[in-house]
């Protein structure tokens, strides 16, 4: 429902989160269909409840976890989608920025129950512990993995150069 | 690399007298204490034949060869004997024949249903003018290769039961041919309480697939065998219900007398509900899709015949087949008015000797027309349908099939105090 | 058979009981089963009850998302086409897609109709093979048979277009790699109308069939509410009521300009869930059409240089593959390489919602409930 051109309704959006939380909340960047916020970790589950409830983001899509090492964190990005709303092209992101030795964050699965195998998949993946999940164990990996969890950079895939 | 032969012996006389003595010893051997044995127990208990009132000796039967005339008769004497209509007509080779012939044709008709073309090389080149008709000696191709197979028994099997369901399934569904009439006189075992033998018949096969499954000691045996067993106990019932309208309206259980009480209305017209019924019990008694079950590939693998290979599983196979036959055989009997039909056949002479009168050869065509039709009709409903569920199927069984049995009974005994069937005579 | 056991073994291999006195019975549907696919499925039943269902991929993972920091963005194609190989075109579309927008290049009108086309064709192939299982796993052969024989129509096409029956590798950044032959859209078209009248016959013999029915309405009924919650998508998410198509959310490519409906079902059960691909369908035959009709002529590549790169940026893009909503995050720190490939498939995203249905569903509808979800093992491990 948002053209390409004039950005009013991300605008829109992402102003409305700002006012709610102010600084705990820093937008990243607002591009056509797309909102992207960082948001700290202590309000985590209000600010999902803020964004399935106020503004009828309510279709999970992925969940990703990047690796920065030069910056010496792991991001773990959100993107919800929605199905119910006017402005159902507009993907929503935010992301989580965790120290990279102790990577922890509370679990969103009791306001998206969709998310509890990505998460999962984000844990074995590149070892983010996500607090409160129902079933935190391997999905993917072989069960004798005895390596470090495969996503870091740190983790070379034998026989290649990078 | 061939391996040469050790160097060729010189031709010794001796050693030629010696090999020549040595044959003739057991020729005579086996000659005199197996095949003399068995040609007097097989004169002492057939049999001989009167050919114009002179019992036969070898002289009559050595002429026979050179003067194919005398022997008509003799000809006629075999055909009408036990022995013949137990192994060849209508007996085991016919079925067999039949059975083969149902295969190819299950084979055929489902592939065309399918969009492909089933069975098209074995076989061919004989039928170079139908090509549509290739394949026909697939089954012996089959055949050859399952008797070449190793018949695994998987351990801790129990082996006596193991060994003895396939030839117990094969020798029950071999039974049934023997109560089915296909012409006038042509019934192995006229027995006056016929339908009662087809059903104690129809019986031993729950139990010999609840067997042949608990011998397996396997998982996915059990499973099939206790659904085999619950399908099969559970749709005899309505199986013997349909047709008690039939038994009331011609009065007899002989399945000779029952054909001729149809005289002039076939019972699928007097009771519909009884044959709809007859029919998809059958289907259910014969584990045929839609009641395939016991055999449901996708979840069970291959049910309760998971461990049988080789020639164990080709006689579960001929069973099911010759079962297949069996049960469209009596359908037609009871139903559509078993040899009954329009003259169409004439009688098979040889020498102005009749072997087969004009009214057998016109019953057993009909027999045969018949029995085929329905068994392609049990053929295309295999290529319609899915499986059933199990609760679905126990439930149609118990509750709804058997209502409309009843309804049925009651039909039949309305027709006849209404006395639009005149009340038949015997038993 | 609820048995009470003590002891948590039995020697029939296979079976589990645990301890505990419910008589709660441990299958395990694994990747060795005629009716699973390589996925393995760890049911608990009490009876004929299914209590909890604990679904275990991981058979057939590779790697995919750290294999794509390995290549560069034109090296990456092949690799990434494997996950999904009956529907190629679609796990492939958006990952093009976001590659041009981080490169920032413009495709040809031309590739775009094509590229429509194809992704298209590649829907019913998968629609195809999907209702072919389908007939398998409820025993219904002819219905395996009658899928299977059409796909090769379409089948052909492909082949024509691309020089492969799947696995194309023909998308690339700047459009697609070789034009259509000349003979292609009369063929198509021909092609096209009598897969439509076949595709008619379907009804007959597989949606009005009365054992079929039995076996697939009122099964495994998905709420509207919960198929959002779960994160549902594709036919799935359509069957249950939510009007939900990127094709007409968010339009990528040409899809604006074709003239379609989006499907959707209010039961949400099983025989809506099969019901809605086909008529589905139907509207890919209508699109592949009008598309044929309207493409202009022209260039069908832009050419890329050597090495293409993009700057520091990250790029979120999704499509309506055959499954579902297939998302492509793509983050990107000015190598040819790419930084971080997230692929989030549609197949994934059924995982929680296969577990919350099979929960309380009788042991016997788990082959049809199972099956609806359009579960790919291969795509969702990647």
């Amino acid at each position: 429902m948002s053209s390409a051109q004039n950005l009013e309704v991300e605008k829109a959006l992402a102003d409305k989160v700002t006012a709610r939380f102010g600084d705990k909340v820093r937008l990243s960047y607002v591009k056509p269909h797309r909102i992207r916020f960082d948001v700290s970790k202590d309000i985590l589950l209000e600010f999902a409840r803020f964004l399935r409830d106020e503004l009828g983001f309510d279709h999970p899509i992925s969940v990703a976890g990047v690796d920065y090492p030069k910056r010496n964190t792991i991001e773990v990005v959100y993107h919800i989608g929605s199905c119910s709303n006017e402005y159902r092209s507009v993907v929503f992101a935010f992301a989580v920025h965790l120290p990279r030795d102790n990577p922890t964050i509370p679990t969103l699965t009791p306001i998206y129950r969709g998310v509890e195998y990505h998460e999962r998949e984000t844990f074995e993946m590149l070892g983010v512990i996500f607090e409160g999940h129902p079933r935190l164990e391997r999905l993917l990996l072989p069960e004798d993995w005895a390596d470090i969890p495969p996503l870091l950079k740190d983790f070379h895939i034998k026989g290649r150069e990078e | 690399m061939v391996i040469a032969m050790a160097t060729v012996s010189e031709f010794k006389f001796s050693e030629f007298v010696k090999s020549v003595l040595w044959l003739l010893f057991w020729v005579i051997l086996i000659f005199s204490l197996i095949v003399l044995p068995i040609i007097f127990v097989i004169l002492f208990y057939i049999p001989e034949p009167v050919i114009n009132g002179v019992r036969i000796n070898p002289y009559l039967l050595l002429t026979m060869l050179t003067n194919p005339q005398i022997g008509a008769p003799l000809i006629k004497a075999t055909i009408e004997s036990t022995f013949f209509k137990i192994a060849v007509f209508p007996g085991f080779t016919f079925a067999a024949l039949f059975a083969t012939v149902l295969i190819y044709a299950e084979r055929k008709v489902l592939a065309k249903m399918q969009l492909r073309v089933g069975p098209y090389h074995a076989g061919r080149e004989a039928f170079w003018w139908a090509n549509s008709l290739g394949g026909f000696l697939q089954l012996i191709a089959d055949l050859l290769k399952l008797l070449g197979k190793e018949i695994i028994v998987p351990a801790g099997a129990d082996k006596p039961i193991f060994w003895a369901a396939p030839v117990v399934l094969v020798v029950a569904a071999a039974g049934l041919i023997a109560l089915i009439p296909v012409a006038p006189n042509w019934v192995i075992a006229d027995i006056d309480v016929g339908l009662l033998a087809v059903f104690a018949l129809l019986g031993f096969f729950p139990l010999t697939t609840l067997l042949a499954s608990y011998a397996s000691n396997s998982k996915y045996p059990f499973i099939g065998g206790l659904r085999a067993l619950y399908q099969l106990i559970s749709y005899e019932i309505p199986l013997i219900l349909s047709v008690l309208g039939v038994v009331i309206l011609a009065g007899t259980l002989n399945l000779t007398g029952i054909v001729n009480a149809q005289n002039p209305y076939w019972f699928i017209i007097l009771l519909p509900i009884g044959a709809v019924i007859f029919f998809i019990t059958a289907l259910a008694e014969l584990e045929r899709i839609p009641f395939d079950l016991p055999e449901a590939e996708s979840e069970i693998v291959a049910g309760w015949l998971t461990e049988y290979s080789g020639m164990a599983y080709g006689l579960i196979q001929l069973a099911n087949y010759i079962k297949m036959y069996a049960l469209s055989a009596l359908f037609v009997t009871l139903f559509l008015g078993g040899w009954m039909g329009p003259q169409i056949a004439s009688s098979i002479e040889f020498f102005d000797v009749t072997i087969i009168s004009a009214e057998e050869a016109n019953g057993v065509t009909w027999f045969a027309i018949k029995t085929f039709g329905i068994a392609l009709l049990m053929i295309m409903m295999r290529g319609i349908n899915p499986r059933i569920k199990i609760d679905i199927l126990l439930r149609t069984a118990w509750s709804k099939l058997i209502a409309i049995a009843f309804i049925n009974v009651f039909i039949a005994v309305a027709l006849l105090y209404l006395g639009v069937v005149p009340i038949a005579g015997g038993a | 058979m609820s048995i009470k056991h003590e002891d948590t073994n039995t020697s029939v291999p296979g079976f589990h009981m645990e301890g505990e006195d419910r008589g709660i019975l441990t299958l395990s549907v694994g990747p060795q089963h005629p009716g699973s696919g390589h996925f393995r499925l760890i049911v608990k039943v009490d009876g004929d009850i299914i209590v909890e269902a604990l679904p275990d991929p991981g058979y057939v993972h590779r790697g995919e998302e750290k294999m794509c920091e390995y290549r560069n963005y034109i090296q990456n194609i092949p690799h990434l086409e494997r996950p999904m190989i009956a529907d190629s075109c679609g796990i492939l579309y958006p990952y093009v897609l976001a590659v041009e927008e981080l490169i920032n290049i413009q495709v040809p009108e031309r590739a775009k109709y094509i590229r429509v086309i194809m992704a298209e064709i590649n829907r019913c192939i998968f629609e195809l093979y999907w209702l072919a299982i389908y007939g398998i796993f409820l025993g219904h052969s002819t219905m395996f048979m009658w899928p299977m024989a059409d796909r090769e129509l379409l089948i052909d096409l492909a082949e024509m277009a691309s020089g492969a029956r799947v696995t194309h590798a023909y998308f690339v950044p700047g459009g697609v790699r070789n034009d259509l032959p000349d003979n292609f859209v009369e063929k198509a078209v021909r092609h096209l109308k009598y897969f439509r009248s076949r595709l008619k016959e379907y009804k007959d013999i597989f949606y009005d069939n009365p054992l079929f029915q039995s076996r697939t309405i009122g099964v495994g009924v998905l709420r509207r509410e919960d198929a959002i919650n779960l994160g549902a998508t594709g036919p799935v998410l359509r069957a249950s009521g939510v009007e939900h198509d990127i094709r007409k959310v968010e339009p990528y490519d040409v899809y604006d300009e074709l003239d379609f409906k989006v499907i959707t079902m209010k039961e949400g059960d099983s025989y809506a869930r099969a019901y809605v691909p086909w008529l589905e369908m139907f509207e890919s035959v209508e699109i592949i059409l009008q598309a044929l009709e309207k493409m202009p002529n022209g260039p069908v590549r832009t050419k890329l240089g050597p090495n293409p790169k993009g700057g520091v940026a990250e790029v979120f893009k999704r499509v309506e593959a055959a499954r579902g909503e297939l998302a492509y995050y793509i983050v990107s720190d000015g190598n040819p390489k790419p930084y971080r490939v997230k692929l989030s498939v549609p197949s994934f995203r059924e995982l929680p919602v296969m577990a919350h249905l099979l929960k309380g569903a009788k042991l016997a509808d788990m082959p049809s409930i199972y099956w609806s979800m359009n579960y790919w093992p291969v795509e969702a491990d990647r």
